[in-house]
Parts: structure tokens; sequence; C-alpha cells
């Protein structure tokens, strides 16, 4: 396998989607080329550090606003009101 | 927690209870996929609310046949697409099935960072780097990396979500995840030049 061919499967290769040939010529390539090494150790650490930082959530006091806006939308379609403003 | 359907029908029943488990378990996913793509808390709160609206008033729109969260991922998106399409001058891509291989760009820097220090690696500093580095990628591929890799969905569940194939949808990711890489190596290896 070639740096251009690890580097084209490498998403198919972290996420175990390739087959085992393809598999393990990857693994080969990876043992001897070190700067493909290095694209796949950076990329899965891209990835696991937005995940674990990428998750930002509605500020609390927002949250809360929002919510009763939609369980006033809510009591509002139960009563047979179809116009539900959205902001 | 019920089933999807379970769940509607409880929500249209009046139950309070299943609104607040229904927003609990989505509305932090919708806020961030909208967040990403519009850059503004506000509209992306509105997004959240403007879906959940629409699950609640047109909830014939739901067929049951994708899970609801795919389902909410999808209304949510293509409002944030209808509102992209408005402020931009250019108008997004659309969603054609995208050659890989050839034009895939070739990683250029080598420095291996991956070993940095946790500490390191979730302070403010590297935390701006992660914001500007994601900010810089197309809203295409911003979606596919946010729904694939930071909330989890599988390849079939985020192309189902962004309208897309699944071949489309890997191409999209698997470029993501090289933009990212490439722009993050940039920032531990100043020397290297980021296309």
């Amino acid at each position: 396998m070639t740096c251009a061919e690890l580097i084209q499967y490498l998403s198919d290769y972290i996420d175990q989607d390739l087959n085992e040939e393809l598999t393990r010529e990857a693994q080969e390539h990876l043992t001897t080329c070190r700067n493909c090494r290095v694209v796949l150790n950076t990329t899965q650490k891209t990835i696991l550090l937005y995940k674990q930082t990428g998750r930002q959530t509605i500020p609390a006091e927002r949250r809360a606003t929002l919510f009763a806006r939609l369980q006033a939308a809510l009591s509002r379609d139960a009563t047979g009101r179809d116009h539900v403003p959205t902001s | 927690m019920l089933a999807d359907p379970e769940l509607l029908t409880a929500l249209h029943a009046g139950d309070p209870a299943t609104l607040a488990a229904l927003f609990d378990a989505h509305a932090d996913k919708l806020y961030r996929l909208a967040l990403s793509l519009l850059r503004d808390p506000i509209e992306a709160e509105d997004i959240a609310q403007e879906t959940f609206v629409k699950l609640m008033t047109r909830p014939e729109q739901f067929e049951g046949r994708a899970r609801l969260e795919t389902w909410l991922y999808r209304v949510a998106y293509n409002a944030c697409l209808d509102r992209l399409r408005r402020k931009q001058a250019d108008p997004l891509p659309d969603d054609e099935p995208e050659a890989d291989g050839e034009s895939l760009p070739m990683p250029q820097s080598f420095v291996d960072w991956s070993a940095t220090p946790e500490a390191v690696l979730l302070g403010a500093e590297v935390s701006a780097a992660l914001e500007a580095a994601i900010q810089q990628l197309p809203e295409s591929l911003r979606a596919v990396f946010l729904l694939r890799d930071v909330e989890g969905l599988s390849t079939e569940e985020a192309a189902e979500a962004l309208g897309l194939s699944v071949a489309a949808t890997k191409v999209r990711l698997h470029r993501a995840r090289l933009a990212l890489r490439e722009r993050l190596s940039s920032y531990f290896d100043p020397s290297s030049v980021t296309p």
C-alpha cells in the first residue's frame, strides 16, 4: 500500500470499515511509514478532542425560557389552535 | 424511555412529562447542530424551538421510518440551510455524490502532537484553535463531522439526517477529518503551512 492509498483509506481504517486484506496492508504500511503513523495518530486525536470538547449545551437560563415557550405551544396545540409562534 | 411512536402519542395527548423527556433528550443536540452551522446562539435556540414545534404541530411528517432523533436532526438541518441560503450570496453546494481519491488533499504536516499532555489539549488556547479550525470548514463538511464524530451517529444515520447518500457522507467525513487534522497540526507546528 502506498502513502496516497493509506490516506485515501484512513477514515475507513479508523472506523474499522476496511476488509481484512486492506486492513492488513494498511497495518503493514503503518509499521514502516512514520509520516502515515503520525497522520493516523493525529487524526484519531483530532476526533477525540472534538468529541471531548464539542458538546455545548443551551445556557441554563435560556434553556428554561425555551422550554416554557414549548410548553405554551403544546398547550395551544392541544386546544386546537394551528398557528404557533416561534419566537 | 418510551419508544418513538409511544412518545409521540403521549406528546399529542398533552403529557407535559413527555415534552420534558423529549426536550431533555434532544434539545441540546439540535442546538449544537444549529450553532455549528449558524454560529449564533439565539438563532440556534430558534432552530431548536422550530424543530420541536414542527414535531408537535405537523406530526404526520414524521412517518416513523427513521428514528425520531434522525428526523429531528433533518428538520433542524433543513431549517439551518434555509437560513444560510437567505444570508449567503453563494448558494450552498448541492448534495451530489463527490468524487474522492484524486482531489483529496494530501497531508502536509507531520508533527506528532498526539502525545501532548491532556492538560494542554483541554486548555483554553487549544479550545480556541479547535473552534477556529471547525469554523473554517464548509458547512457541508461541518455538519457531517458534528453528527458522525461528535454526536456519534452511524454513517447511515448521519446520511439520512443530512439527506445524503452513505457514500457522499463518508467522503465528506473523511475530508472534514483530514482538514481539521491539518489545521490543528499547523497550530501545534506553526512552521508548517496549511493550504
